[in-house]
């Protein structure tokens, strides 16, 4: 899993991390569990995994907000999770942004738009003059779709999709390099999701972004992302690109997932049967299970013995697919 | 069915649709403070008790500058015939023991009584709400901080103003610092609590993502949600501070004979009670107009204050 693997250079790399929060008692929670993988440049790499599965755990370690307890995460080849220098914090802060759930909680109520959106210019000084600084508020406010005019407005007077592009263009201001979108569109209404991963993907291609989308919902991830990890219970049990997970689900964990996805044809969604998962039918001998590469880009988190009934399922789904 | 198609194309036509003007909002501007006095004059029975309060305030500082009163002054002291007399248009609130004019008497009093509890609350409140600000959002400061409060908000109240009135000898510098030299720790608590309340919501953890230092965070964060808090508890606290000023007086511990006060007049007074009640009942009648006017508007305000209101 390094760039000399697949020639792409790597932005960000979360190595061996563990996350875990103090309970109060001798035992201490683990939210997330030795999680390994790179983001490419340029990608969108989704986080996928049912409520309290520490996806949004990991996204806020990235952004520095969860200390990580084992392990490391580099930025562009340099450690950010630790202790940092100031600077080297400062950086992060500049370079890695965060897009919010919910877009109505992580605005402050009462400040403008003006200055939710030109926090972070204020901070590091991002501005030659008042005029400038104006001049960039606009700017950003019209990249998403806003008008100048709403400057003076306060959070309040805005609908949940003109508030959670604010949260965009608060982000978009800072010019970071990659962004982690913690489920940017669950708190919206359906009708303005697509509106809002639009602009996000629109942003992508102007601004060269790198994402990392945390989600539940696998429909949306297969529109917007590239590749796919999926993690349960703080463990990521399987990552492949997009079209791959769809067409070769192996682990029981993503099978399921994908099993409870709605489907648009009334015939298909008819006959749809969601799979249970069931983690005791998995390999109970209690060989630590690690993340093998079972195709190019494609892992899975399985014991020696469930490594080889992948593989086996895996043939013959391949065949199926050859066949048709 | 062709042909229906293309009636129908003739009946309709497409409307023209600009994606911007949906995103006009036709609301008129709002701004926080105009609508706060907005709905804070909207309650006539508000206005009518913000104006008598302002005429008493105004009052308490003018009237003593002209009368002059001081409680050792007595002209009167041998002219029997000035002495105890009822409320009359000459006199009055009337006169007292010593022949002065109970009116003179009340209004030197009260202005005392005000300056020492608004003086006394702004010093509390200008100490207590940065360190309480502070104290919510560092866990650091908290460990230690709560300690510091367990141990100076359990000192005995009426205790440190014994010693503290004999050590610095009565007067209003004394007052003054025995009303906020524990109190405004208790200030502090209160707004801790507040802060802690916000201090993890969603958007200050958004403002750190832009790296948001917390000075900055307290001041646009913070301070601007607890407001109406603040108001509530400021209209609280001068009343409060004001019957603190009375019984302190009143026991003795208070401003001393030197200075005319509220506290001063009703503990002087009470004992002329059987004979002439309304020597007693003009001074608490002025301290109830006052706290509870004060009371009435600072409710009020933070009321107003609080932009749920505001629709």
């Amino acid at each position: 899993m390094s760039s000399n693997n697949t020639g792409r250079e790597v932005i960000l790399s979360i190595k061996h991390v563990d996350i875990s929060f103090d309970t109060g008692h001798k035992k201490k929670f683990v939210a997330v569990k030795d999680a390994n993988f790179d983001i490419y440049k340029g990608e969108t790499f989704a986080l996928v995994g049912e409520s309290g599965s520490g996806k949004t755990t990991l996204g806020r370690a990235i952004l520095r907000i969860n200390p990580c307890s084992a392990g490391e995460i580099d930025f562009e080849g340099k450690r950010i999770s630790g202790k940092i220098s100031r600077e080297e914090d400062r950086n992060v802060v500049r370079n890695i942004q965060m897009i919010f759930q919910d877009p109505a909680a992580s605005l402050n109520e009462r400040a403008t738009i003006e200055y939710c959106v030109s926090e972070g210019l204020y901070n590091f000084h991002l501005y030659k003059d008042e005029a400038d600084r104006i001049a960039k508020v606009d700017k950003a406010l019209q990249d998403v779709g806003l008008l100048p005019e709403h400057k003076s407005r306060y959070p309040h007077e805005f609908s949940g999709g003109q508030r959670q592009r604010v949260g965009i263009a608060r982000a978009m201001i800072m010019d970071p390099k990659f962004i982690v979108a913690d489920e940017p569109i669950s708190a919206l209404d359906v009708s303005i999701r697509a509106q809002v991963l639009n602009l996000m993907n629109k942003l992508k291609a102007e601004k060269n972004l790198t994402y990392l989308f945390i989600a539940h919902d696998l429909s949306v991830v297969r529109f917007i992302a590239d590749r796919i990890a999926v993690i349960h219970l703080g463990e990521i049990v399987e990552i492949a690109d997009s079209e791959t997970l769809f067409k070769y689900p192996l682990h029981p964990y993503t099978v399921s997932l994908l099993s409870a996805v709605p489907m648009p044809d009334p015939v298909v969604e008819r006959t749809r049967r969601a799979i249970v998962y069931d983690p005791s039918k998995l390999d109970q001998s209690g060989e630590k299970r690690v993340l093998k590469e079972i195709r190019p880009g494609h892992f899975v988190f399985a014991t020696t013995k469930e490594y080889a009934g992948y593989e086996e399922k895996l043939a013959v789904m391949e065949k199926e697919e050859q066949n048709n | 069915m062709e042909n229906e198609n293309k009636n129908l194309n003739d009946l309709f036509t497409f409307a023209e649709f600009d994606e911007m003007e949906s995103e006009h909002i036709a609301a008129p501007r709002y701004s926080y403070w105009k609508s706060v006095f907005r709905t804070f004059f909207r309650n006539k029975f508000t206005v009518a008790v913000a104006i008598l309060l302002l005429f008493i305030l105004v009052f308490a500082i003018v009237q003593p500058m002209r009368s002059g009163y001081s409680p050792i002054i007595a002209p009167n002291i041998n002219n029997a015939e000035m002495k105890f007399l009822k409320p009359s248009p000459e006199h009055i609130f009337g006169t007292d023991h010593v022949g002065n004019e109970v009116f003179d008497a009340v209004w030197a009093g009260a202005r005392n009584s005000i300056i020492i509890s608004f003086v006394s609350v702004a010093i509390n409140m200008l100490i207590g709400v940065p360190v309480g600000a502070l104290w919510g959002f560092s866990k650091k400061m908290d460990k230690w901080m709560i300690e510091v409060y367990n141990i100076v908000a359990n000192i005995p109240f009426l205790l440190l103003a014994m010693i503290l009135c004999y050590v610095l000898g009565a007067g209003m510098k004394s007052l003054i610092i025995t009303m906020t030299c524990t109190e405004w720790i208790i200030v502090a608590y209160f707004i801790r609590t507040q802060v802690m309340i916000i201090r993890d919501r969603e958007y200050n953890m958004a403002s750190k993502c832009l790296g948001t230092r917390t000075g900055t965070m307290i001041v646009k964060n913070i301070l601007p949600y607890l407001i109406s808090v603040i108001m509530t508890y400021i209209s609280r606290m001068i009343p409060s501070l004001i019957s603190y000023e009375v019984f302190l007086s009143y026991l003795g511990l208070g401003l001393g004979t030197t200075n005319a006060s509220l506290g001063q007049s009703i503990s002087l007074y009470t004992s002329y009670m059987r004979g002439y009640p309304h020597l007693f009942w003009i001074p608490v009648g002025v301290l109830a107009i006052i706290s509870i006017s004060l009371y009435i508007v600072g409710q009020k305000l933070a009321d107003a204050a609080d932009p749920r209101t505001h629709m």
